[in-house]
């Protein structure tokens, strides 16, 4: 499109560069718009071309065949998409010109024998392949080319600079030596060049100028756009001058002559529009719209908007400046009192060219243009509920639309809903790209309410006069905007503390209905009424996250199994999946805060174990190479963040999980200890620990993690005193708890959860020391009550945790010393080891025997001694592996013995197995190597 | 744990065709060794002062062979440095060390070296790359092994060790591949030779032991009863254990080598019948048959794992296997007395 504006210092001059420009584009009819469209077809293709000669003739100049014929291959290939412009228009006489001179040039060469040599193998053998194509190529426009030799020999003066030309082809003959060579051609365009140029230097005198250069301008309308790259011999003279000014200059002019040229025309068609006069260039832009005389009715109003519309999404169109047209238009019809459905009309076309303003999705909105998107919102809110006779939608056909003031109601096309929410998008976006930690982001935040106001409104709007569907979307944005919140106004009025220090304002505040009775009613009916997956999914979601956030645990949990989300939520899109994740982890944090430590674990695993929970939750990017991620996929990401006001905390999110892992973990580990196959509950929480352990000095912790690494191995001890101070201070406080909204219960629940833990961990680490113990000494120890001891040590027991009995009487418990000692442990885990080995080593010999069994039948004599070798040298795991089993065996007896004679107690049941175990063992091996040998 | 292979004298291999000369090269240079009682407590002194916990220490062995046997008369230990002493030339070291004891008449030729061990914990690659070399330079030197946390608990344990001669070819022609270890019908029994010791005193030494044992009370001798010996049980399974699995992997890696050869052995036969068939159904048309092709070139075999890590890990697990086993078959008898005392006093 050629209607793109060049940088003009003056500001004035600008604005009435618009002007004009909006001019042109009201004005025109349909017959030049694709007249217009035609041309920038050729441009371009025109351009791509005289590039590439361009660069032909640089090659040429510097004698590089090798890119000669490359950028030949590729201008043919350019030619060849541009043929059905050539059929139309002929082919360019600047091709033509190429194409002869490159071949007079390579004949020329050619012919050059030193040259030739002295080339490099490369360019000669170009230059000979380049040769023969062009001679070839040459034969298509023999006429043409021709005919162009004929014409330069006739006026070869013309031309010697162009072939010469040092400069660009692009602009073909450099203006000064045009001018100096053509001094005779046609003074009298001299006087009118110099006017020119003055009305290009001062934009106010242009007016004055306008007859003049009307005249001039119609009668090189054709050559100001069509043949400025034909410059050759059929360029006008026009051309020509216009060559003078450097290339800024001359684009401006030309596009202003343009401007209007179709200002003319317009007035020429329209007729009824009166001839726009410089005389009173003011920014202002209304007396252009309409002329004085005319009578604004809705008619004309809405002529002219669409006119106005159709302008939107072009190139070269002033997306600021037609807002402003659009509101000056909503100012006319206002004052004609058109009526409201113009106006609303008007209203949904501002509020989508404020939408326009930003062709590039990740851009955010200037803020003032922010203002007025919400203001117009509103106002157009105003208008719909003030009249009730008015039915939008974007279903009511263009030409079915009511506008004007009659009987009937209002019928005007357009869709509230997709405006308030793309309004609800850009906040999202202007959210997102606000620093969190400025003034700014606290001054964005407070729209917030604005923006939920206005969604209300919609809601009470929909809900009269919308479908279901509508009604299921806008509940959905209103949820979005309900389900992070914590409400505490209903935290407090269920704590009883209701009027006590709270303002009126408060008070007011609170008269409101609870978040989660709104909750739930929404999401009901959207439960019931939705019919895309897609809003149920979310509406799920935030109610679970809701329910989460208020400590409705079981709740919230139902919801969740219910809906069987876990199963197909990686069929979703991104931006739920990070709501799923988010009401994830706020599950879990809420069966934390509930006491419920194995179902936080459970729920907050899958998020921590990969270590992304902030890429997870939608809030930031991890650092990664960009093998991984390029930049288009950056942008997607940072679209899907999640705005900062709605973050979870990820230190709170990692401590809790920390210790609920600390809490399920350490007993594990003090009951399992010699157990070969344990398996970790939680890699995160060992690697923790492991960390920790690597710590050369180890200081008082800072970290929440130091903490938690600290506590924990308090606890490894059954310390449960230090284990509370490493979890419960002032440092953690401030860090993690205090961000909880009931901070005392958890505290409390976190306490007494340490010390049931560590009473655990104390029994099953220390029992094989004591005979019996007291349960009252562990109550004590512990600061548990009694019947907690008792539960616990019974629960124990029942689970085969602890080889112990009760004792009821005394209150004690008593140990019966049934667990492994650790050198049993080991053996056990040796005897296990060997196993594997063993199996191991039968896999080699079966491998072997399936490969060379044949070969050893088959020649019986020398395979013998070398199947001897090969035992010796292969099998030597056998004869260990018996020996140790027997060696073992002889170890274990010892056991029995020493077990026999300190304690004079039979030894266990599973030591017995295990010999078992061992002995088919050795048998086994002990008949293999016979076997074998 | 780790002992770097003990530098050995360059010069010394000259000393070779003298000593071969000695006794006949054929046989086993010594039959036994004949160890001077000053030995035995220097070397335990070298322990005690420097050796801690699981640390090694090295020393020199000095004496000469006398007709079949080997006669340790004096050694010396080998100093430990750091990383950072760069400038500490070991060599040097023992070459001044060699001189100075040849200026005061002491027996100055190179006969083996010494080393304690953790747990019985001394077949490794280290050792046996060390004692090739010694035994390739110096055919009569041992290696004596000694154990301090045996000798503490109340017997003396020192072990000379030889490499057998099949040994020594294999290391000699550095071919540890499974075929190399076959055709040298080598297990983990036979790569090393125990060989006895005898430990000997001059007459005014044993003089003297005898005047003190009469003046001195008597020792304490309640080690050998001790019954608590679950610790070093459990030391040695722990060990064992460790080895065992080092033995699993590399049965691992053997089994994936053989079934690697294999399937290409496979491939090989199939690719050779296909050639085979291709080349009579040619002939039968009277076609010239294909050209042969490098196989070997077209199925390299896979590289086979060296097996004498396996080798060496064997005869550390039957080493561990046999301390556990001395070690409990004496604590059952301890057991079985300890019982009837008790039954006898109750």
């Amino acid at each position: 499109h050629i209607l793109i504006f060049y940088t003009v210092s003056d500001k004035q001059n600008r604005i009435k560069l618009i002007n004009h420009n909006y001019l042109d584009l009201l004005l025109s009819d349909d017959e030049e718009d694709t007249k217009r469209v035609v041309r920038s077809a050729k441009d371009k293709r025109f351009e791509e071309l005289t590039n590439l000669i361009k660069t032909i003739r640089n090659a040429m100049k510097i004698r590089d065949m090798a890119k000669c014929l490359e950028e030949f291959e590729q201008l043919c290939r350019a030619f060849l998409k541009s043929k059905t412009i050539m059929d139309k228009e002929g082919v360019p006489q600047f091709y033509i010109r190429l194409l002869a001179d490159l071949e007079d040039y390579l004949n020329q060469l050619w012919e050059d024998k030193e040259g030739k040599k002295k080339m490099n193998k490369n360019n000669a053998k170009a230059l000979s392949t380049l040769r023969q194509k062009i001679r070839k190529y040459n034969k298509d426009f023999e006429t043409e080319i021709a005919s162009y030799k004929e014409v330069q020999s006739c006026s070869p003066d013309a031309f010697t600079s162009s072939s010469g030309s040092d400069d660009d082809d692009d602009e073909g003959i450099t203006a000064k030596s045009l001018l100096k060579k053509k001094p005779q051609e046609e003074e009298k365009k001299a006087p009118e060049a110099s006017k020119f140029l003055k009305g290009a230097a001062d934009e106010e005198s242009e007016s004055e100028d306008d007859e003049e250069s009307e005249d001039w301008g119609s009668d090189s309308v054709d050559s100001g756009s069509e043949s400025e790259d034909n410059e050759g011999a059929a360029a006008s003279l026009a051309v020509v001058f216009l060559k003078k000014y450097d290339s800024r200059r001359k684009k401006h002019k030309k596009k202003e002559r343009l401007e209007e040229e179709a200002d003319e025309e317009a007035e020429a068609e329209e007729g009824g529009w009166e001839k726009v006069k410089g005389g009173a260039p003011m920014v202002k832009e209304k007396p252009k719209m309409f002329a004085k005389g005319t009578e604004i009715n809705s008619a004309v109003v809405v002529k002219k908007l669409t006119e106005i519309l159709q302008a939107r999404g072009k190139k070269g169109t002033d997306r600021a400046a037609q807002i402003e047209l659009l509101h000056a238009l909503a100012g006319i019809s206002n004052e004609n009192n058109l009526g409201e459905g113009i106006l609303i009309k008007i209203k949904f076309n501002i509020i989508a060219s404020l939408y326009d303003y930003n062709p590039n999705l990740a851009a955010f909105m200037k803020p003032d243009m922010w203002k007025k998107c919400l203001e117009c919102i509103d106002e157009l809110m105003d208008i719909l509920f003030a009249n009730s006779n008015i039915f939008i939608g974007e279903n009511i056909a263009e030409d079915s639309e009511n506008l004007a003031i009659s009987d009937q109601p209002f019928r005007v096309r357009g869709c509230i809903l997709t405006l308030v929410e793309r309004m609800d998008e850009e906040f999202t976006k202007i959210m997102q790209n606000t620093d969190p930690h400025s003034q700014e982001y606290v001054d964005n935040l407070k729209d917030e309410g604005r923006v939920c106001g206005i969604i209300d409104r919609l809601l009470q709007y929909l809900e009269t006069k919308g479908s279901t569907e509508e009604v299921c979307r806008v509940y959905l944005r209103r949820i979005m905007h309900t389900y992070y919140k914590f409400d505490y106004k209903a935290h407090r009025r269920s704590l009883g503390l209701q009027g006590e220090t709270k303002s009126e304002q408060d008070q007011e505040e609170s008269e409101g209905e609870d978040s989660a009775v709104i909750m739930d009613r929404l999401c009901k009916f959207i439960y019931a009424k939705d019919r895309t997956d897609r809003i149920r999914t979310c509406a799920i979601l935030c109610h679970i996250y809701h329910h989460a956030l208020h400590s409705r645990w079981f709740q919230a949990r139902d919801l969740m199994l219910m809906s069987h989300l876990q199963d197909n939520i990686q069929h979703a899109d991104p931006p739920v999946q990070i709501l799923y994740n988010r009401t994830m982890v706020q599950l879990g944090i809420c069966a934390f805060r509930q006491g419920m430590i194995k179902d936080a674990h459970n729920a907050l695993l899958d998020i921590q174990s990969s270590g992304r929970a902030k890429e997870l939750l939608g809030q930031g990017l991890l650092m990664r190479n960009m093998q991984e991620r390029n930049a288009e996929q950056e942008k997607i990401e940072k679209r899907r963040q999640v705005p900062f006001h709605m973050h979870i905390n990820l230190e709170l999110l990692e401590c809790v999980y920390l210790v609920s892992a600390m809490l399920l973990e350490i007993p594990y580990m003090a009951a399992h200890e010699f157990d070969a196959r344990r398996r970790m509950i939680s890699k995160q929480f060992h690697h923790q620990l492991r960390v920790g352990e690597r710590q050369p000095l180890l200081g008082p912790p800072e970290s929440m993690r130091e903490h938690v690494v600290a506590a924990s191995k308090a606890m490894k001890m059954g310390d449960w005193r230090t284990c509370h101070s490493f979890i419960i201070n002032e440092k953690m406080n401030s860090k993690v708890w205090d961000l909880f909204p009931e901070t005392q219960c958890v505290r409390e629940m976190l306490v007494r959860k340490i010390q049931e833990e560590s009473l655990r961990t104390y029994l099953f680490t220390y029992s094989s020391v004591y005979d019996s113990i007291s349960m009252e000494t562990l109550s004590e120890m512990f600061e548990l009550d009694l019947p907690t001891v008792h539960s616990i040590i019974s629960k124990m027991i029942i689970n085969e945790e602890l080889m112990a009995s009760l004792d009821q009487p005394t209150q004690t418990v008593v140990m019966h010393r049934t667990e492994p000692t650790s050198l049993q442990n080991m053996a056990l885990q040796l005897a296990e080891k060997l196993g594997g080995l063993v199996e191991n080593n039968e896999r080699v010999f079966d491998l072997k025997q399936g490969v060379y069994g044949g070969y050893f039948n088959r020649d019986q004599r020398g395979g013998y001694q070398q199947k001897q070798g090969y035992h010796r040298g292969g099998y030597e795991h056998l004869s260990v592996t018996s020996k140790l089993l027997f060696t073992l065996f002889c170890g274990g007896s010892s056991q029995n013995a020493l077990s026999l004679s300190s304690s004079k107690q039979l030894p266990s049941v599973d030591m017995k197995s295990v010999f078992l175990v061992w002995l088919v063992k050795l048998n086994v091996c002990v008949f293999l190597c016979l076997w074998l040998l | 744990m780790c002992f770097g292979p003990f530098p050995l004298h360059q010069t010394m291999a000259s000393r070779k065709e003298s000593a071969a000369s000695g006794s006949s090269p054929l046989e086993t240079p010594v039959k036994q060794i004949q160890i001077d009682g000053l030995v035995v407590l220097k070397i335990i002194k070298h322990y005690q002062e420097e050796g801690q916990g699981s640390e090694v220490v090295q020393g020199v062995l000095l004496g000469l062979v006398v007709e079949d046997s080997l006669e340790i008369t004096n050694c010396f230990p080998f100093p430990q440095h750091t990383e950072d002493d760069v400038d500490f030339d070991e060599v040097q070291y023992q070459m001044e060390m060699m001189r100075s004891l040849r200026h005061v008449n002491i027996d100055h030729l190179h006969v083996g070296w010494y080393q304690s061990t953790y747990y019985g914990s001394f077949v490794s690659r280290a050792l046996l790359d060390s004692q090739f070399s010694y035994q390739h330079a110096i055919e009569e030197s041992v290696v004596l092994i000694y154990d301090p946390i045996k000798t503490a608990q109340g017997s003396l344990c020192l072990k000379a060790y030889r490499l057998t001669p099949k040994l020594m070819e294999i290391c000699k022609e550095k071919d540890f591949s499974p075929e190399g270890l076959k055709k040298a019908c080598i297990g983990f029994e036979i790569m090393f030779e125990e060989v006895p010791i005898v430990i000997k005193n001059s007459h005014l030494i044993n003089v003297l032991l005898l005047d003190l044992q009469e003046k001195s009370t008597v020792a304490d001798k309640h080690e050998l009863l001790n019954l608590s010996s679950s610790n070093h049980l459990e030391k040695s399974l722990q060990l064992l254990m460790d080895r065992v699995d080092d033995m699993n992997q590399d049965i691992g890696k053997y089994n994936t080598y053989c079934r690697n050869l294999s399937k290409q052995q496979q491939q090989k036969q199939q690719y050779l019948q296909r050639r085979q068939q291709e080349n009579t159904q040619r002939q039968s048309r009277g076609e010239p048959p294909l050209p042969e092709e490098d196989i070997s070139k077209m199925f390299k075999p896979p590289q086979a794992p060296p097996r004498m890590d396996t080798l060496l890990i064997a005869g550390q697990v039957n080493n561990y296997c046999q301390n556990i086993k001395e070690f409990t078959s004496q604590n059952l008898g301890k057991l079985f007395m300890a019982e009837a005392l008790q039954g006898h006093s109750s």
